[in-house]
């Protein structure tokens, strides 16, 4: 692998339904998911009343912290409780510079030509700053509160004809199709919305089904975490599907860190939030969807467990996150130099993009950009001997 | 009389050109950073500063996508509301409803729809759009259908001929906004009784006969128990005088052109007729919406206080 021409993009998620303080109480105290009460904010209380704020305001604080920490934009997810990544990327367009917003979103709820639109228009408003995070649905209930009754399989080929479609208008057309899904007919984006840069795809999805998708159609097959070996096996299959048709995505990794200065206070961060742990959940994972990613997330793991070490897959790969603040399980707990250290043996797996997530988001994306960023190596084999000093001038100089 | 809504159509639609360059010895310090989004977002302000209630982005197929404008749009004002349009295809009801009451959550309930169903064949088929005749008003009350029916319960099952939902419904902070005010268009029977069932605001044409389909609409949405406001799209041309105005060039035929006094008493005339809403397509935007927002609106200042008295008296 040349290392010379790559260049690591690294995303910092932002919370689309609120956020914690901290990993040591799971209390929403950003945003209203929560009652409002004295010490919230976005809404918050002045002289006992709502202030007026929503939690896009502190979204766009978010963002800004983001983009002035050095990465280059952030994950927008999606999820029945959250607030829409649309909605909320095209009201921020304009109050960033260089922000660009991964838009999570399932391709059964837009149709093609639509989201080709929305896109477009969201292109131009932003100066090309449109990511896509694809993502075909964890099924069960969940799914069906959407709307949409397809199955997990037929999921993936719908996001594979959606992408088809989506592509094929881009340009302008004329462009015609008759598929399973979708149907269109002389389709094609009006002069007014051609010529925008088509925005990347990073596509999830851990069954068969949607790695074969992915190989027609990632530019980045993301994952989340999981112990090292177990995501390079992840990555090897991935390479085989595509190569097969010959195409090959990059990878990259939605990983939550807990980062300080020391081990031992990355690690008491984790002890405090422990205690607040629902034991009933240290019994083992309850499945409620079709997500082979999420069952595959909770089966590294030998449950039931007792104490927050157990949880430790390999130095520094913990995965008990899902414990303190929902979402997926793995993710880096360390000192700034271990947490760059392990960032870098990624990078040399082949992770050519992260997304960075950490509680409270705006406080975090300050640490993280300031202290574990700069520590990066662009992967190259050194004897573990990151040290707090920066060894390169910026992210993403990887000579 | 009732109180008049002024809404200003943005220019969305069709090709857009970059401002005029400069001769090459003039230092030009715009580069590429500036575009229609700019000179859309300039628009709204102005919209906003001048005392106008809203701006509306229309669908069309050779116009910006109305959710992305309008989005961004009510982010960057504080009194503005915002009206988006587009077709019932574009995607599923609930996905349309869930990416709204996120705009109603951010803008403080100043997003509205305007659902555009009567497409012709070719740009409906360039949608990926091939339902004909009456099946287009099926799908849309069922849209709308749907769409209400997860905003307003928590727990929503319907199983329609175009679209389903299973235990579906908003919790939590998506819960309690106001389902985006409903404007509607078209003068067919569908159309109408579209209208009775889900219209807010019914927005006529200029050239159509709005006494008779005041009076047949208003009659249908009785029948469901409803009321239904109306509304006008009309192109204006105001200026001190008949003589400067008629003298505009490229205004269409069914414009109203006059003094502003002339427009005003024209528009009080529709007011009269039940006419609420007024969507008010000018050229050149900036220049004609300051003129209007100046001159236009004022006229209708004891109008407009009578609304804010009544306003804060519920």
């Amino acid at each position: 692998m040349t290392t010379a021409s790559r260049s690591i993009d690294i995303y910092w998620r932002i919370g689309t339904h609120g956020d914690q303080r901290s990993l040591r109480r799971r209390l929403v105290t950003r945003g209203d998911w929560s009652p409002v009460v004295p010490g919230s904010i976005t809404p918050g209380l002045r002289g006992g009343r709502p202030d007026g704020y929503t939690h896009l305001d502190h979204m766009a604080d978010v963002a800004r912290a983001t983009e002035l920490s050095g990465f280059v934009g952030g994950l927008l997810p999606s999820f029945p409780f959250t607030d829409d990544p649309w909605a909320a990327a095209a009201s921020l367009a304009r109050e960033t510079t260089t922000y660009r917003f991964m838009i999570a979103f399932q391709p059964g709820f837009l149709h093609p030509v639509q989201a080709a639109r929305m896109s477009a228009s969201l292109q131009r408003a932003t100066g090309g700053r449109v990511v896509y995070n694809i993502i075909s649905g964890g099924g069960g209930p969940a799914q069906l509160w959407w709307g949409d009754k397809v199955g997990h399989d037929d999921r993936y080929a719908r996001t594979s004809e959606f992408l088809d479609v989506l592509k094929g208008v881009w340009d302008g057309g004329p462009f015609s199709h008759r598929g399973r899904f979708y149907r269109v007919e002389d389709a094609g984006l009006p002069e007014r919305l051609r010529g925008q840069p088509f925005p990347e795809i990073y596509f999830s999805g851990s069954s068969r089904a949607a790695i074969e998708a992915a190989g027609r159609h990632a530019d980045y097959y993301l994952s989340w975490l999981e112990p090292f070996p177990a995501l390079a096996a992840k990555f090897d299959q991935v390479r085989e599907h595509s190569a097969a048709i010959g195409r090959s995505p990059r990878f990259a990794v939605r990983i939550d860190v807990l980062a300080r200065e020391t081990e031992d206070e990355a690690w008491e961060e984790i002890r405090r939030g422990w205690r607040h742990v629902d034991p009933a959940l240290l019994q083992g994972p309850e499945a409620g969807g079709d997500s082979v990613g999420w069952l595959r997330g909770r089966s590294f793991i030998d449950w039931p467990v007792r104490e927050y070490r157990e949880l430790e897959a390999s130095p520094n790969v913990w995965g008990g996150f899902h414990l303190l603040r929902g979402g997926p399980a793995f993710g880096l707990v360390g000192s700034y130099a271990q947490v760059a250290a392990r960032l870098d043996e990624l990078i040399a797996l082949g992770v050519d993009a992260f997304i960075l997530a950490g509680v409270p988001h705006l406080e975090e994306a300050h640490r993280v950009g300031e202290h574990v960023l700069p520590l990066l190596r662009g992967g190259r084999p050194d004897g573990g001997a990151h040290t707090s000093a920066p060894t390169v001038e910026t992210k993403g100089n990887l000579r | 009389m009732t109180t008049p809504r002024f809404l200003l159509t943005l220019p969305t639609v069709g090709p857009y050109a970059d401002p005029a360059p400069l001769p090459p010895f003039v230092t030009d310090t715009r580069e590429d950073r500036y575009g229609a989004f700019d000179t859309i977002a300039e628009v709204g302000r102005a919209a906003e500063v001048t005392g106008f209630d809203g701006v509306v982005a229309p669908f069309a197929h050779d116009a910006e996508e109305a959710l992305i404008v309008v989005a961004g749009l009510l982010r960057a004002n504080r009194w503005l509301h915002g009206v988006a349009g587009f077709h019932p295809g574009v995607g599923t009801p609930v996905y349309a409803a869930k990416l709204s009451a996120s705009l109603q959550r951010f803008t403080g309930d100043r997003f509205g729809w305007w659902p555009v169903v009567d497409l012709d064949p070719v740009t409906a088929r360039a949608q990926g759009d091939f339902l004909d005749g009456p099946d287009r008003y099926a799908r849309a009350d069922e849209f709308l259908t749907i769409a209400k029916g997860v905003w307003e319960h928590e727990d929503y099952t319907y199983e329609g001929r175009f679209f389903q939902v299973l235990a579906g419904g908003f919790q939590g902070p998506l819960a309690g906004r106001r389902f985006p005010p409903v404007h509607l268009s078209g003068s067919s029977e569908e159309a109408l009784e579209l209208s009775a069932k889900h219209a807010d605001v019914h927005i006529f044409d200029a050239t159509d006969d709005i006494d008779a389909l005041i009076a047949d609409l208003g009659a249908r949405a009785a029948a469901h128990g409803r009321t239904v406001s109306y509304g006008l799209r009309l192109t204006v041309v105001a200026r001190e005088d008949e003589a400067e105005a008629r003298a505009v060039r490229g205004v269409p035929g069914h414009a109203l052109a006059g003094s502003f006094e002339q427009v005003a008493d024209e528009l009080r005339r529709y007011v009269d007729r039940g006419v609420g809403t007024f969507v008010l397509d000018t050229e050149p935007h900036v220049e004609e919406t300051y003129r209007l927002g100046e001159r236009l609106l004022p006229l209708f200042a004891q109008e407009h206080a009578r609304r804010h008295v009544q306003e804060h008296a519920k």
